[in-house]
């Protein structure tokens, strides 16, 4: 039984997820320049979503009879969208603080305070 | 169930036993918005934004009211509001208004220091608020979207706060570094709750339990069990950085030195409070459920999760007390001493665990431990930082070797200090001994003997480097490059540190009414 002969399923959707959570991370941790890392905790933040919102689905599940869960899904779906904006914009403000006191967004230069 | 029905089920619930409990966030809500009016209007009133965030924080103190709630007249049963997103019983009482007290103290510390500068002095007392009203929600969670959430308001606020001195490299380097390990530790962490929600089909935390309780009575987990333990481990992930535990603690020593002394105070303090609250609200959430056959049937979950919150918390105080050895910065040396105090404040969390199904009385013991520990906490390690930057303010310095020559010079401020220092040890009679005796006695209870002994070794190693501080302060010769600062016991920081060590040797001796308070706190917690 393979994935691509099968029709579309939460398994699909869940493979999805995990493949944008896995560059996710490799992005933060691989990526020097700071903005890459935003990129990075972006997908993982998406990656997540996706999880929810088809978790959520009844058209996917095998129990559909547990409402209340797929209501929350959508919820926290919403709400996470929200919050990564929020994120976003702190973190990118953050970094301009950054540039304006050392010139580069290289995270590598952030190397002052150690011990 | 038609939409005008379902309106009106939530207008009842909203009116009903939500708002009233909820009353001291709104307040504290109506607070920011009021220093943001006040900032417009009125740009020159000096005190405003101190006298403004003060204000509000009374009010919303006294519309939480823990001398009602914790007496025991107080509650009888745990209220769930906002339709179970949140839980309103005893333990969010007496978290929520231990944050408020220290946020009310907070203010008149930086009312002493002179940190903020007039000019940002608005945005601050914003940030800080913003960040209470997410540690208020993260310690009365009950629904996974409201911990992720409340998590997060906690922390934007503070990755800002750790960057306030903008014009200073090293606190742009603090904040850069707290913003992006703490967003990357958060998505992680979002990403663990979408795996434990959707294997449990439910983010409401007792519906969580009943499903894990039903699926663990009906046979092996399978590879069900694979998954949970993954979205555990990340939500774990999450956690461990706010509580910055071993491994994931290595931005605190950074943070705490590139941010401002009063920021640290607030991150040391506040933050870590709210984070053992999320714990405890986790571990009772996912771990009990009220019918006695789940109860039994959880008791793999609550094994597992005591065995990992143990582990964690004899790795994190290891190596909070070995790193602290090596520092010259008093900042740094508080940060790694924050470290090694998350992790003994974690050992009852984990003897909670354990006892949890067996003996639901030992359970609350070590819940109330817990706070109990949480609310001397505060007032030694805030009292710890105030000195930090008072000597800061006075000297330029805020290395341990420059307090050398503080006894003679101003020596009220510098036996406050070292009570303090004492007090962090678990010294008697200090209060700190009260706490760390609570603590200890929890996981003797509980049977963790190789956590207890972890615990009284990790003591007495800490017992060398807080007495470093002292011996520097009172024994070594003051340099004449580096003269000791003077700030005499009667000066406005001199008595705001008084003030916070008076509590300290009070409650060594007399530590019944605060624990009583304690148990209140814990006594719905557990089913």
């Amino acid at each position: 039984m393979s994935l691509f002969t099968q029709p579309i399923g939460l398994t699909h959707y869940l493979v999805v997820g995990a493949i944008l959570f896995a560059a996710g991370v490799v992005c933060m941790v691989t990526k020097r320049n700071a903005i890459g890392v935003l990129m990075g905790i972006e997908l993982v933040l998406n990656g997540a979503n996706l999880n929810f919102v088809a978790f959520a689905n009844p058209a996917l599940r095998a129990d559909p009879g547990r409402a209340v869960a797929w209501m929350d899904g959508h919820m926290i779906a919403l709400f996470v969208i929200v919050l990564a904006a929020a994120e976003a914009a702190v973190a990118l403000a953050i970094v301009l603080s950054f540039y304006h006191n050392h010139a580069s967004v290289d995270v590598d230069e952030a190397d002052e305070l150690k011990g | 169930m038609n939409f005008h029905l379902l309106l009106r089920s939530a207008l009842d619930d909203t009116l009903g036993p939500t708002l009233a409990a909820f009353r001291p966030e709104l307040a504290l809500c109506a607070t920011i918005v009021a220093l943001l009016v006040v900032r417009m209007f009125l740009p020159r009133w000096r005190l405003g934004p101190p006298c403004v965030a003060a204000v509000g924080v009374i009010v919303a103190l006294v519309l939480a009211a823990p001398w009602h709630y914790l007496s025991s007249v107080g509650m009888d049963r745990a209220v769930p509001i906002f339709t179970g997103m949140l839980t309103f019983d005893t333990f969010s009482v007496f978290l929520r208004s231990l944050l408020l007290l220290f946020v009310l103290l907070f203010v008149m510390f930086t009312q002493c220091s002179g940190v903020p500068r007039e000019e940002s002095a608005t945005e601050f007392y914003v940030l800080v608020l913003g960040a209470t009203v997410g540690m208020c929600l993260m310690v009365s969670a009950n629904h996974m979207l409201v911990v992720f959430l409340g998590m997060e308001m906690a922390s934007l606020p503070s990755y800002v706060l750790a960057g306030m001195m903008r014009h200073e490299r090293r606190a742009s380097e603090a904040a850069l570094k707290y913003a992006v390990y703490g967003a990357g530790t958060a998505g992680v962490m979002l990403y663990g709750i979408s795996l434990l929600v959707g294997a449990l089909g439910s983010a409401h935390l007792p519906t969580m339990a009943g499903a894990l309780a039903d699926a663990l009575a009906a046979g092996p987990l399978g590879d069900r069990a694979v998954v949970l333990m993954l979205g555990s481990l990340m939500i774990a992930v999450g956690l461990a950085f706010k509580l910055s535990a071993v491994p994931f603690h290595f931005w605190a020593p950074d943070v705490f030195e590139g941010a401002t002394a009063e920021v640290a105070a607030f991150l040391s303090v506040a933050s870590k409070a709210a984070a053992l609250g999320l714990l405890v609200r986790l571990v009772v959430g996912l771990g009990g459920v009220a019918d006695p056959a789940g109860l039994e049937a959880l008791a793999p979950v609550r094994h597992y999760l005591g065995i990992l919150i143990a582990s964690l918390a004899a790795v994190t105080c290891t190596f909070g007390n070995l790193a602290a050895y090596g520092q010259t910065n008093l900042k740094r040396l508080l940060a790694y001493s924050t470290i090694a105090h998350a992790g003994y404040m974690m050992m009852p969390v984990a003897a909670m665990a354990f006892l949890m199904g067996r003996d639901p009385a030992g359970a609350r013991a070590a819940a109330a431990a817990v706070v109990f520990y949480v609310s001397i906490y505060l007032f030694m390690n805030l009292g710890a930082f105030a000195v930090v930057a008072f000597v800061r303010n006075a000297t330029g310095s805020e290395q341990i070797d420059h307090l050398a020559g503080l006894i003679r010079r101003s020596t009220g401020l510098a036996v406050c200090f070292a009570v303090m220092l004492f007090s962090l040890v678990g010294l008697p009679p200090l209060a700190g001994f009260a706490g760390k005796f609570a603590a200890f006695a929890a996981v003797y209870d509980a049977g963790l003997i190789s956590l207890l002994v972890i615990g009284l070794v990790n003591t007495v190693l800490s017992l060398f480097y807080y007495l470093r501080v002292v011996k520097v302060m009172a024994l070594a010769p003051e340099s004449e490059e580096h003269p000791a600062a003077e700030i005499p016991l009667g000066s406005t920081p001199g008595v705001f540190c008084l003030a916070l060590t008076v509590p300290l040797v009070v409650w060594g001796i007399w530590w019944n009414g605060l624990f009583t308070w304690a148990q209140a706190a814990a006594a719905l917690l557990v089913p």
